[in-house]
């Protein structure tokens, strides 16, 4: 195995009602430092359980998923632990309403990282500053607009210092204008070195940002490759599909 | 107009001044806020642990199937445990449960409010359990997906983040369920401990007048009710201020 | 807090209201119930829980109070009929003309007599005092209201009442006391410890303890009291009629025969 693998996937699978419905049907993957990594595919096509069950989010029927060298689907392993190291972005933001911001920022870091309450602080609002928020750190998160909840979204995440970042369709429940404010703050974090798995609709994104593309359908991956490749030269029919129907 | 007046100021004298039977009721009434006190506070501990137990194996028991081994054995006798627990307490009078610890259970100790406490208490457990599981049940999934994910536990992500929110859903029904067992301990008389209703009760029985006694006894509830009322109104109203 | 007072207030005069009018009614209709045309019907109200005076006997009541009770209603020439209420709700009833009168076991207090008229005696009740076979208090002498000891007894009886009075007054405080629902609780406390003695009834402490190991009663008896029948202070018509009818009841010798049926010879 690669040195620079931070995940390594291996015949994951996903069966609901006894195998009846197979979410995910045996994927193999690696996800390497550094990279952005962009799972795009139909709805039902299994990329957001590929997702969530990195973090086990879902609990995996088969396969192993190999984290910072440990299977984090044995039983015996702490998978607080691992979560702790791969920050999570949810469709629907999933900020807890009834903490300020900066509170939903420090609680995570203060109680499981054992940092002072001031050092998380301090922590907090230099990312919020990076995002432009600094000036919301009292507000609680009605009082936001789903961009910048978004925002705030993924400056929690990334309080906990995670090796990876996994975004969950983090642009499909905002207003249109609002894609772009979280798009940018997601592509600063590509820049800077940030190992990232993104399941999006947004192509645009795919195309600019992403070091890798993966198609899935029916929970399996059909096609993978450079952006460049697989958005102008698909070669597998059902990729070509996909694409022909979604504005790129 | 006068005389009738005059007739209610001696009844009055008669029934709380004369035989200085104001003091019982000041006694009961002391008795009922005691155990209703208490009885709360045993009543949300275990409720909660209860609420806990069963919600607990409801999110979790698919993946707990798949991954769990043992734990999954012992969440699931939990469950069975605390939905007998729930049925039983729910199915039997409270009077009956009051009767059942006193002649019963707490055969050795003789300080009647100490049994009433533990009977109220774990009575009044089975419905506040219930009551919670609704209201982590009804806090979005999602909530607790984003606990987890930050590397919270599972007890963790219940503790600071969904039963907070739980305790602001349910926090109406609660004050219906405090409301409740105040009013329930006026059965506590059954095993001759004098709560406010047994106060009356007796003051009727020595002084041959309904009116009176009744009506004090009502009149010291619905007080209390009220004030229950705008201390619970207060607190939701803090509470939903942190949001907006 | 204001509109709290104000509503309280309102709800006070309204309660007051009602009850005045519901008084009333009552003191203008209670004579009528003794006119002895047409066979009248007597109301008696009891509380059929103390045998051997009165208890339930199928769907109909029995005991002495009860057949003594029938006998006086037969003197008058009316129909006896009983209701069967909480012990503590008799004198009440009583009082304001719900009911014509109140015979169930029934001691004459001051209290009492404050609010009722009571018959002349008919019979006398003896009081006595239950303990385990195994306990330190072995006579009357050893009962202390002191706060040592604890006694059990029926809520609102005599027994109670004499029992909860100050120390100085022959009683052992309040506190001392504790008042179950029914004699059986209170014995049911004794077995269990919760109380040090029962303060009962001789008759049903006979049944007690035949019925209950390890339960003996005191020699002697706390308090002998005279049972009377109570009568609304207004109706002194019937009090008049009733004491005639246990007159001549005792003279024949009824009353006696209706005791001795019920208590054999002691």
């Amino acid at each position: 195995m690669n040195d620079n693998v931070l995940i390594h996937v291996e015949g994951l699978k996903k069966y609901y009602l006894g195998g009846k419905v197979k979410a995910l049907d045996g994927v193999d993957c690696d996800i390497r430092k550094g990279e952005v990594l962009v799972v795009i595919g139909p709805s039902g096509s299994g990329k957001s359980t590929f997702l969530r069950s990195l973090n086990l989010l879902e609990i995996p029927t088969g396969g192993k998923i190999i984290f910072d060298g440990k299977d984090v689907t044995d039983p015996k392993a702490n998978i607080n632990l691992h979560r702790r190291k791969m920050g999570m972005v949810f469709q629907h933001f999933n900020l807890f309403p009834n903490m300020t911001i900066l509170k939903n920022m420090t609680i995570a870091p203060v109680q499981l990282l054992k940092k002072s309450k001031a050092e998380a602080e301090k922590k907090a609002m230099e990312l919020l500053s990076r995002v432009g928020l600094a000036d919301r750190a009292g507000s609680y998160p009605s009082q936001l607009s789903g961009g910048q909840k978004q925002r705030v979204a993924i400056v929690r995440a990334l309080c906990m210092e995670p090796e990876v970042m996994l975004f969950d369709e983090p642009t499909s429940a905002l207003d249109p204008e609002m894609v772009g404010e979280v798009l940018d703050v997601m592509k600063e974090l590509a820049h800077v070195g940030m190992t990232m798995a993104v399941v999006t609709h947004e192509m645009g994104f795919a195309k600019e940002v992403a070091t890798r593309v993966i198609f899935m359908d029916g929970g399996k991956i059909l096609e993978e490759g450079k952006p460049s490749e697989i958005f102008e030269n698909p070669q597998n029919p059902r990729t070509q599909d996909f694409l022909s129907k979604v504005i790129v | 107009m006068k005389e009738t007046l005059a007739k209610l100021g001696e009844k009055f004298m008669l029934c709380f001044v004369d035989g200085g039977y104001w003091k019982w009721l000041v006694e009961g009434f002391k008795n009922s806020l005691i155990i209703t006190f208490f009885a709360i506070l045993i009543g949300f501990a275990f409720g909660i642990l209860l609420a806990m137990i069963r919600s607990s194996y409801d999110k979790n028991e698919e993946t707990l199937k798949l991954h769990g081994g043992l734990g999954y054995w012992v969440l699931k006798f939990l469950n069975a445990l605390s939905k007998i627990y729930i049925t039983v307490i729910r199915g039997v009078p409270v009077v009956v449960q009051l009767m059942i610890w006193y002649f019963v259970i707490l055969v050795s100790q003789d300080n009647g409010v100490i049994v009433a406490i533990v009977a109220f208490g774990f009575n009044s457990a089975a419905y506040v359990a219930e009551i919670f599981r609704g209201g982590i049940m009804s806090v979005d999934e999602g909530q607790f997906e984003a606990g987890r994910s930050l590397g919270f536990g599972y007890v963790r992500t219940m503790i600071n983040i969904v039963i907070p929110q739980a305790v602001k859903t349910v926090l109406p029904t609660l004050l219906n369920e405090v409301i409740a067992l105040l009013k329930e301990t006026s059965v506590a008389g059954y095993v001759g401990i004098m709560d406010l209703t047994k106060a009356g009760d007796l003051i009727r029985g020595r002084t041959f007048e309904a009116f009176m006694p009744l009506i004090a006894v009502a009149i010291v509830y619905l007080l209390t009710v009220v004030i229950l009322t705008a201390v619970f109104t207060a607190v939701e109203r803090r509470l939903r201020k942190n949001e907006r | 807090m204001k509109k709290v007072l104000a509503l309280v207030l309102a709800a006070l005069m309204v309660f007051s209201l009602v009850a005045c009018s519901g008084s009333g009614k009552d003191e203008t209709s209670a004579p009528d119930t003794s006119a002895p045309e047409e066979k009248a019907t007597l109301v008696m109200a009891t509380n059929a829980a103390f045998p051997p005076y009165e208890f339930k006997e199928g769907d109909s009541f029995a005991g002495i109070d009860v057949e003594i009770a029938g006998k006086i209603a037969e003197k008058l020439g009316m129909t006896l009929e009983i209701k069967d209420v909480e012990f503590g709700s008799i004198v009440g009833g009583v009082q304001t003309g719900k009911f014509d009168m109140g015979m169930a076991g029934m001691t004459v207090t001051d209290e009492r007599l404050k609010s009722v008229n009571f018959s002349d005696s008919y019979a006398t009740g003896i009081q006595v005092v239950i303990v385990k076979e195994d306990s330190a208090i072995k006579s009357l002498d050893d009962l202390k209201g002191d706060g040592s000891m604890k006694f059990g007894v029926q809520q609102d009886t005599t027994g109670d009442i004499y029992a909860s009075d100050t120390v100085e007054n022959g009683g052992y405080g309040k506190d001392n006391v504790v008042r179950y629902k029914t004699g059986a609780d209170a014995v049911q406390a004794l077995k269990t410890g919760k109380v040090d003695a029962v303060i009962i009834d001789n008759e049903p402490a006979k049944s007690f303890v035949s019925a209950n190991e390890g339960l003996s009663i005191l020699d002697g008896s706390w308090v002998e009291e005279n049972y009377a029948i109570a009568i609304a202070k207004e109706n002194t018509e019937l009090l008049e009629k009733v004491n005639n009818a246990l007159k001549e009841l005792t003279a024949d010798g009824t009353v006696k025969s209706i005791i001795d049926k019920y208590i054999p010879a002691e």
